[in-house]
């Protein structure tokens, strides 16, 4: 099978500080990657890398076999965007924001009212479709910009961190969709810090740590016979662990006392 | 600093109050106040206060004409102080209100142990330096004006009534914030105080431009008998002036020594009503506006199915432009430019400069506006009117790219848009067809009324030319998305060559105007000639590509 994604040697840097290291991955069509790491780590670049919104970086990427230097509107038409809880224009209803989106992706007008109406009664905004958004939830705005990421049907959907500020019912309905996209042959790109959804949802994980991929395999793969969760692992892999005596310096330091071994990271 | 034990016999807690003051007031140093605020880039912000001071002083210099001009001391301060409390009180109402709805307050300091009273004395401090801040830089000149010209017994006596107009001012603007919230809904009071900054603004420019000759004029001793303007002793400000009767000057409108005693009284119970009754209202009131959120859900979930929408933009897209990117800038601006408090405040009052201004350079020779009026239709003026309808679609171009959410561009570089210039030039069309025609044409609809159907050619070839103008300045100036750029950037390197082309570009269209005002062969080739050029500049700003986009963030 070929890839859908391949991406060799990428590397950005911004000024002196250098963000994705010589990455070098593929990923295969219908899969669910995982894509995790720390803050920092690189994971909404890569992202905005693979849509095509940054397009100064150093390697080769190919997206649906087509160059995305060579071939960026091609691939922003067949890619999907969702951002953690970026700006939208809150003055607009979510109608008018998704018309305007729909007309960017040169929707006709039928369809771009068909899909958001239905998209949106989906995520229960039916009534508030025509509500300015300014007056609308976290979650509420995360509805709308994941529905605005997908009004165009798109190939690849990359999400980073699309659960931000949906409650309960919400998180679920985003999971059962992400396993409906991926029966519909969609391959999907998926950042978080929620491990248990990650380790639920996805096919395929990708551990980044400092621009570099320090781990990458099924669930199975990534335990290594061991029975760790995918919290364990991540924190394994990129912290000391020594989270007890940080828990310990915090408390103590709002009590005005020094716990034994405070400190220590700043001497360190 | 504070009288500490004064706060707390009101029931504040000092600490708490001292530390909420300092916060804000050091926020207000790193926002430019009022009218800085236009002008004000980047750098300048550290400096906020003391660019202000020194504005306001310039102000006041202005505001202080009466003193300097008007010998009668009481009639000169009555007008004076009438000035400086309409222009504080309008300024606290339009400008004191981005600070009063700071939503980070239901952040900071809502969930923290504060009680009511503390939470009210701090807003109402807060409000009482702001306005000292500005009344102090504005009225020094006037007062060193008055100890120069009246001696010291004058300039002693001068900051006792301006302290008690700061106190009068305070309770003005509670008052007309208080009316408002009665008369709107919660959620629909921003909207109320952004309409009421656009009408400020328009006030003030119409002071500036209309008011000081009229002010030279009243000089009691050619213009009028006092008696037949008994009602002053009824304005809050001739009390003030009457305080001038302690140092022996005879009080212009009699009244006597009971007027003076009001100027004590009445800003004393203001005080006590606002601090008593106002305040804690105004501060529950307040609240209903941070909770308008979940009241409007509540509201559209009990009608139980979504408004009709309204789709004339999206039809006026279609009809207007051919591509869809370009549809994508004309439904955005369309729609932006009617819901931005900012764009609206910034862009509309240019509707009033325009008529304003006109009337200001008519009747600049000393004649009155219906003597002015009378020579119109003998005169050449139209073609003044007609471009400087221009002030109203370049300052309306300036504000299309800027948007206190310009990070929501972010969606213009994930999509496929090939050609960014079309997205644009939609933007253009919007402001165009629901800003810019509608306005030419009520002032051509006065220019043929005026000056009769031969005027025909000079309004569509100052239509052609404004236009040209336009989308010249656009293609110089404004190569950016609609709604992508911070506020106040600092402009890139080229400025003052673009400013420079940005004049002349006007002068010459209008020169040429003028030169052909009488010769109507002249005017047609004008017209083609501006056409063709508006064609081709129109084209290469329709073509602007990614790499032309000056991008100040995404």
């Amino acid at each position: 099978m070929t890839p859908i994604i391949t991406i060799r040697g990428l590397s950005k840097n911004y000024g002196d500080k250098t963000v994705l290291n010589n990455i070098d991955l593929e990923v295969m069509p219908g899969q669910i990657i995982g894509y995790i790491g720390p803050n920092g780590a690189g994971k909404s670049t890569t992202v905005k890398i693979l849509s095509g919104i940054i397009q100064d970086y150093e390697g080769e990427i190919t997206v649906m076999g087509k160059n995305i230097k060579e071939h960026v509107l091609e691939v922003k038409s067949k890619v999907g965007y969702i951002p953690e809880l970026a700006e939208l224009y809150d003055l607009l209803t979510p109608r008018e924001y998704l018309t305007f989106i729909g007309k960017l992706y040169k929707l006709s007008d039928e369809v771009i009212e068909d899909r958001s109406l239905k998209m949106l009664t989906s995520f229960g905004l039916y009534n508030n479709m025509d509500q300015r958004m300014d007056s609308f939830s976290k979650g509420m705005r995360q509805k709308v910009l994941i529905t605005s990421g997908l009004l165009h049907n798109p190939t690849i959907v990359f999400m980073d961190e699309p659960l931000s500020g949906l409650d309960a019912n919400a998180v679920i309905l985003v999971k059962e969709l992400l396993q409906a996209l991926k029966q519909e042959g969609k391959t999907i790109f998926y950042c978080s810090h929620m491990m248990d959804v990650v380790e639920k949802v996805s096919d395929r994980i990708i551990l980044i740590d400092k621009g570099s991929i320090i781990a990458d395999g099924t669930m199975e793969e990534l335990r290594q016979n061991n029975s760790d969760n995918l919290e364990q692992i991540f924190s394994r892999l990129t912290s000391n662990g020594d989270f007890v005596q940080k828990a310990d310096d915090l408390a103590a330091a709002m009590n005005d006392r020094t716990s034994p071994g405070q400190y220590k990271s700043i001497n360190e | 600093m504070l009288p500490s034990g004064l706060w707390r016999s009101l029931g504040a807690d000092t600490d708490q109050l001292t530390a909420i003051l300092n916060m804000r007031l050091m926020l207000d140093n790193r926002r430019p106040m009022g009218f800085g605020r236009r002008q004000a880039q980047k750098k300048d912000i550290k400096n906020g206060t003391l660019i202000n001071t020194f504005m306001f002083g310039i102000m006041g210099v202005l505001y202080g004409i009466p003193v300097y001009l008007i010998s009668d001391r009481v009639l000169s301060m009555v007008i004076y102080f009438t000035l400086i409390f309409l222009m504080i009180t309008l300024t606290l109402i339009t400008d004191f209100s981005n600070a009063l709805f700071d939503n980070r307050d239901k952040y900071t300091l809502f969930p923290r142990p504060i009680n009511d009273r503390t939470l009210v004395l701090a807003k109402l401090l807060h409000v009482f330096i702001y306005l000292l801040r500005i009344v102090l830089p504005m009225a020094l000149p006037a007062w060193i004006a008055i100890g120069y010209l009246d001696g010291w017994a004058s300039a002693v006596l001068f900051p006792l009534p301006v302290l008690l107009l700061v106190f009068m001012s305070l309770f003005a603007v509670n008052s007309v914030y208080l009316i408002i919230l009665r008369l709107v809904k919660p959620e629909k009071f921003k909207d109320v105080i952004s309409y009421f900054q656009v009408i400020a603004s328009i006030v003030f420019f119409a002071t500036v431009y209309l008011h000081p000759r009229k002010m030279f004029e009243m000089d009691p001793s050619n213009m009028f008998d006092a008696s037949h303007f008994q009602w002053v002793k009824y304005i809050p400000t001739y009390w003030l002036a009457a305080c001038w009767s302690w140092i022996g000057v005879p009080l212009t409108f009699g009244g006597g020594i009971f007027m003076s005693l009001l100027a004590i009284v009445a800003p004393l119970l203001c005080v006590i009503i606002l601090v008593k009754y106002l305040a804690p209202e105004f501060s529950r009131k307040i609240s209903g506006i941070d909770s308008a959120e979940v009241s409007h859900e509540i509201t559209v979930i009990k009608n139980g199915k979504a408004a009709k929408p309204g789709k004339l933009y999206l039809k006026l897209a279609n009809i207007f432009n051919r591509s869809d990117a370009a549809k994508a800038g004309f439904i955005l601006a369309w729609l932006q430019t009617s819901r931005s408090r900012t764009f609206r405040m910034r862009v509309y009052p240019a509707l009033a400069f325009v008529p304003i201004y006109f009337i200001y350079l008519l009747t600049q020779n000393g004649s009155s506006i219906s003597e002015a009026y009378a020579t119109l239709p003998g005169s050449s003026k139209f073609i003044l009117l007609l471009y400087m309808s221009a002030y109203v679609l370049i300052n309306a171009l300036n504000y299309l790219i800027m948007s206190e959410q310009y990070k929501a561009a972010w969606v213009f570089y994930s999509s496929p848009v090939e050609t960014p210039g079309n997205i644009m030039i939609g933007a253009f069309k919007a402001l165009c067809v629901k800003l810019f025609l509608p306005f030419f044409t009520a002032i051509s609809i006065f220019t043929l009324w005026i000056w009769g159907p031969k005027v025909i050619p000079d309004i569509f070839l100052s239509l052609v030319n404004v236009l040209l103008l336009a989308t010249c300045i656009a293609r110089i100036s404004f190569r950016q998305l609609p709604f992508s750029s911070m506020e106040q950037i600092k402009q890139s390197g080229g400025k003052v060559i673009r400013s420079i082309i940005t004049m002349l570009i006007p002068f010459v269209l209008g020169v040429g105007h003028y030169l052909s005002v009488h010769i109507w062969w002249l005017k047609l080739t004008f017209i083609f000639l501006s056409g063709a050029l508006l064609w081709l500049i129109w084209d290469s700003y329709a073509g602007t590509n990614w790499g032309n986009i000056r991008k100040e963030d995404a």
